[in-house]
């Protein structure tokens, strides 16, 4: 199978949703005639045009309630919010507006409207434009919340986000976006709500969320050859959250280590500790263990970034600690 | 009833559209005076934002409207749904919260909604609606159809990034989209010349680069017009404008009495009581022949009888269900 | 100077001892021999004596369970106070270990805590291991999933035949937050019977034990308060351990079949006026059952470390059912014991076993078990297999019957031998052959005079 680029997958998923179906549409600050600041639209301009791929003047308010209410009249818009951590000041149209119209309204009018955006550390990009915010949306019922981890899973989960009819938001990692993997030609789903083990061990379970996943699997191999097994989950979605296969798999291997970028406290990390610390309390050997950034914003300096972002090395440790045994 | 003329004199439209813009206003009138009472008598729960007093805007703007043209509404929405042509049962039910109710009891006031007659929801964050009223018009482009979007809100709100957002977007994509501004003098409890410098809110279209129209908001007939005027531009696709309706609502911001502090004199509530645009439509629908007191007394009986039919309705239906909480949170 | 009182160690195998009472008030003045408390081991029930003088101070309760060597008291000088503050770690427990050094003992922290997750209680419990006894190998002393599986791969006795000694009952399994509740509402957890998953202490459990339940029709009420409580523990609670371990870890199963006993009664009713002592029908069925046993080894043998270990020697234990329970008392080399002396030796071990005379050794070495139900009526029935053996052999009431010679019936006296088996060391063809030569030597019952 041929290998492209995680953001190549990305276009690809949108250049073809945007063939499937006429709906489609693709709005946000430079996305049209620059091709959006990471690359991720181009060539969407050229084949669909003005009338499908807008510019907007930085109004994220504005476009993405702009979004809702179009959403709302039947189109399929996809908004782009460029970096994850402008949500704040568009926040009301996605968790207020978005999120609950099908509620408050009671149910005649769906809002299927997908955000796509860019999060996360190690790029240098300051502590206003390195954040991992998935906890928050999570938080909110009525969203749904993706963090593709590679390739494969970018162009399945935007496909599965553009055609679902609920307020999605698909968060692209940015150090992420050249790695390559494979991925099918033709358009295809991933559905949402469904985990991915990725690798099947009887030591520990690894459950990780968007970068974390490869760091995760490096680390599952470094540990295997200290003789040490491990199970590694990517969670896909953090909304919906396929509990049920992290549970499974933590009755079988009696360990879990959640590791993800976003800051420890309230991460996502928090709500998986409780379910599986609630649901397979007699399965546990040890503690569940949470790895994340510490409790401060992502810093600019590469030597401090580093340190702040959750690694391989830190994962293998994390295991390590789940499995120490003194004098055993 | 006596001999219709054939138009009125004073605004050359056809009689249908005056008695048109009568019946919509005293639909509103009763309804508001009904949910108010009910409401601070305890029998509603929440509270609500009652209409009384700027019945000719809603009932201006929304006579021009096609059921295709879509408008969004406030926290101060009962206006707009009724003059739009909701179910007033479905309408009480909701301020019940019953199962019956148009957001099966989820919503409440703020949240009425009927996209069957256009309306595409009302919105208890200030400004919230504006950006949703953009986005119906870029359906409305997009799908080649030539219907209008028309966002309500008060002067408040256009202080808000929301407006501001949603104004330029709309200008810059030439939008049909006729910005509608109920500038009732008050923010909440703040007067106007407290929470901005100038007097015109229309004077903020410029700055967007919109046309804009200021009207007497207690004057159904010059809404009419004036709005037909901005819808049809709209409508032809020469882009968004805004329309501000002076107007005043005669009770507090939320309930009838409200929380009973003062912030408004007597004087300046008895002085726009007095231009009340239903007496002053009546008047002027009798001298100028188009209807008599009776027929005039009937709408309102009949309308009466109506919204008492609407009330029982809404008495009688069934609470929602716990066991069905969380139904449509998500659309499966 | 105090001397310290101690648990002592009564057999190669006794891994706890339980106080079920102390003899004497504390204070009261002892010298040496004089009886302090009774204590009881899976196996028997003693009475230790002081081994020097002074005032007796206990140290535990009784009901105190506690592996050999633990300090249950002092004798003390007048005046003397007993050594150590409130709090101090009893010997074999472990204080908080510094940093890297193994606990010695269970994982205990001084106020008593036992530090294990909740898998490896988990699988304790159906392991029927007695997680307090454990060393705990995670982090801080805590007992962990692995140190449970370490203890269930018994160790072995080199001289003795292996058996897989269960410890008796484990305290109840419930949740820390139970287990406070039910200090603070002054139950005893042992009482309690839990309704939880596995037999779990819940918190309704306990609260169900401190009020008296309201009167009502439903018996069957969960909620009404038991008749009786009868705490699985001493006896009662090892045949519930160990019937228990026995079914988890075997694969069982049994097969039966009629032995013809005419001759057998005959030879028997000759025996009765020759011998002092004639042999019972039991006894010809365990001399029968420890000949054939010559023939066919693999049915006396014990399983463990992936491997079947065929016994020695055949040392058939004989079930003896008491007022409440049951003990197995061993008949060495069996297959040995001429008629005449298993028949004396069964009946001085009978005996024993209903006056509590029994000895450790008298009890120990079992390669194989006889168990008979015949005198309670039972005609056939699935005896359990002892825990490190692989066959029990069960015996049913002698009955008439009938038996065919052509078309004639004919009376005869008969009853059911069966067996049950563990399959993971041997196969129903090998059983049953087994089976049908005990019976096979029952009905021409010579052979067993030999």
């Amino acid at each position: 199978m041929r290998e492209i680029t995680y953001v190549k997958a990305f276009t690809e998923s949108l250049m073809q949703l945007m063939a499937e179906d006429e709906n489609v549409l693709v709005i946000g600050e430079d996305v049209a005639h620059y091709g959006g600041v990471f690359h991720a639209f181009d060539g969407l301009l050229k084949t669909y045009g003005e009338k499908r791929v807008i510019d907007t003047p930085i109004s994220e308010m504005g476009f993405i309630g702009m979004g809702v209410g179009a959403a709302a009249r039947g189109l399929r818009p996809v908004c782009d919010l460029m970096f994850f951590d402008f949500i704040g000041v568009a926040m009301d149209q996605l968790y207020n507006q978005a999120a609950k119209l099908k509620f408050m309204f009671g149910g005649d009018v769906s809002v299927p409207l997908t955000l796509t955006t860019a999060g996360g550390a190690g790029l240098s990009a300051g502590p206003q434009h390195s954040q991992s915010l998935e906890a928050w949306l999570a938080h909110v019922p009525g969203l749904k919340v993706a963090l593709p981890s590679s390739p494969y899973d970018v162009k399945g989960l935007m496909v599965a986000a553009v055609r679902d009819d609920n307020p999605t938001v698909v968060v692209l990692n940015k150090r992420m976006l050249g790695s390559k993997g494979p991925v099918p030609e033709e358009i295809y789903e991933i559905p949402l709500g469904q985990a991915n083990v990725l690798r099947s061990g009887r030591d520990a379970t690894v459950i990780a969320v968007g970068r974390m996943v490869p760091e995760a699997m490096t680390a599952a191999g470094e540990l295997a050859r200290e003789g040490a097994e491990v199970e590694v989950i990517d969670v896909r979605t953090v909304q919906p959250l396929d509990s049920a296969t992290i549970l499974a798999s933590i009755r079988r291997t009696n360990r879990a280590l959640v590791v993800h970028e976003a800051v420890t406290f309230g991460g996502i990390g928090a709500e998986i500790a409780a379910q599986i610390q609630e649901e397979a309390f007699d399965y546990l050997d040890a503690p569940v263990l949470r790895l994340g950034a510490p409790f401060a914003p992502v810093p600019f300096s590469p030597v401090l970034e580093r340190a702040y972002i959750p690694d391989s090395n830190r994962i293998v440790a994390g295991v390590q600690r789940l499995l120490e045994r003194t004098g055993g | 009833m006596t001999e219709p003329a054939e138009q009125d004199p004073m605004s050359g439209l056809p009689p249908d559209v005056i008695h048109d813009l009568h019946r919509r206003m005293v639909r509103i009138r009763l309804f508001e005076e009904e949910a108010g009472k009910l409401m601070e008598a305890g029998k509603m729960p929440g509270f609500l934002h009652l209409y009384v007093g700027q019945e000719a805007v809603a009932a201006g703007v929304m006579t021009t409207l096609r059921t295709d043209d879509v408008i969004t509404s406030t926290h101060r929405g009962h206006g707009h749904a009724v003059a739009k042509g909701a179910d007033l049962r479905y309408m009480y039910a909701e301020l019940f919260g019953k199962q019956t109710g148009y957001c099966k009891g989820r919503g409440g006031s703020m949240h009425i909604n009927d996209l069957s007659i256009g309306m595409l929801g009302a919105n208890g964050i200030v400004g919230g609606g504006i950006p949703h009223a953009v986005g119906a018009a870029l359906a409305a482009v997009y799908k080649g159809q030539d219907s209008v979007a028309v966002p309500f809100f008060g002067d408040g709100a256009t202080n808000i990034g929301a407006f501001h957002e949603s104004a330029n977007l709309a200008a810059v994509m030439g939008l049909p989209v006729v910005f509608v501004c109920e500038n009732n003098g008050y923010a909440e409890f703040t007067p106007q010349d407290r929470h901005m410098l100038i007097k015109d809110v229309a004077d903020r279209a410029a700055a967007y680069g919109m046309p804009a129209e200021i009207v007497d908001g207690m004057d159904a007939v010059a809404v009419y017009l004036a709005a037909r005027r901005l819808v049809e531009r709209a409508r032809a696709g020469e882009g968004p404008s805004m329309l501000e309706a002076k107007t005043y609502r005669f009770y507090d911001h939320q309930g009838v009495k409200g929380l009973r502090i003062p912030y408004r004199t007597q004087e300046e509530i008895d002085s726009w009581k007095q231009r009340d645009a239903i007496t002053s439509l009546e008047e002027r629908m009798i001298s100028s022949g188009i209807a008599g007191q009776p027929d005039l007394e009937k709408v309102w009986s009949d309308t009466s009888e109506e919204i008492a039919a609407a009330i029982q309705f809404a008495e009688d239906s069934p609470d929602p269900d716990p066991a069905h909480l969380l139904d449509n949170v998500y659309t499966v | 100077m105090a001397v310290e009182v101690l648990i002592p160690k009564l057999g190669l195998t006794m891994e706890y001892g339980l106080i079920e009472e102390w003899l004497v008030a504390p204070g009261t003045p002892v010298k040496p021999g004089d009886p302090l408390l009774r204590l009881a081991t899976d196996k028997v029930d003693v009475e230790v004596e002081a081994e020097g003088s002074g005032l007796f101070h206990p140290a535990v309760e009784s009901g105190a369970e506690l592996p050999p060597g633990a300090l249950i008291g002092w004798l003390l000088e007048a005046g003397e106070q007993p050594p150590g503050a409130a709090g101090e770690a009893l010997p074999g427990a472990a204080s908080s270990a510094p940093a890297g050094t193994p606990a010695a003992g269970p994982a205990k922290a001084p106020t008593g805590r036992l530090f294990s997750s909740p898998n490896a209680r988990r699988v304790a419990r159906e392991r029927g291991v007695d997680i307090t006894q454990l060393n705990g190998t995670g982090p801080g002393g805590r007992i962990i999933t692995a140190d449970v599986l370490d203890a269930t791969a018994a160790p072995q006795m080199p001289q003795q035949t292996v058996q897989q000694t269960t410890p008796a009952a484990r305290p109840r399994p419930a949740s820390p937050l139970v287990r406070r509740h039910a200090t603070a509402a002054g139950v005893d957890l042992a009482a309690v019977t839990g309704t939880g998953p596995g037999g779990k202490v819940l918190r309704s459990d306990v609260a169900a034990a401190v009020r008296p339940a309201p009167a009502t029709q439903a018996s069957t009420q969960q909620a009404s308060t038991p008749q009786s409580v009868i705490p699985l523990t001493g006896m009662r609670g090892v045949i519930a351990t160990r019937m228990h371990a026995s079914l988890q870890e075997m694969a069982q199963l049994t097969l039966g079949t009629e032995a013809t006993m005419d001759a057998a009664v005959a030879l028997r009713a000759q025996l009765k006026e020759q011998w002092k002592q004639a042999p019972t029908i039991t006894d010809l069925v365990v001399r029968a059952a420890a000949l054939s046993l010559r023939e066919h080894p693999r049915l006396n043998a014990s399983v463990h470390d992936h491997a079947i270990h065929v016994q020695p020697e055949i040392n058939v234990g004989l079930a003896v059912a008491l007022e409440e329970g049951l003990m197995v008392p061993v008949l060495k080399r069996a297959d040995q014991l001429p008629l005449s002396a298993m028949a004396a030796e069964t009946r001085r071990l009978a005996q024993a076993a209903r006056t509590g005379k029994l000895t450790l050794p008298e009890l120990e070495g079992g390669t194989f078990t006889v168990s008979t139900l015949g005198s309670f009526g039972i005609d056939f029935f699935t005896p359990v297999i002892t825990p490190g053996q692989v066959a029990i052999l069960g015996v049913g009431r002698l009955r008439d019957s009938v038996r065919w010679e052509e078309s004639t019936p004919l009376k005869t006296q008969v009853l059911t031998l069966s067996i049950t088996f563990d399959h993971r060391a041997v196969d129903g063809a090998p059983a049953a052959e087994y089976l049908r030569s005990v019976a096979s030597r029952l009905t021409n019952p010579l052979t067993l005079l030999a």
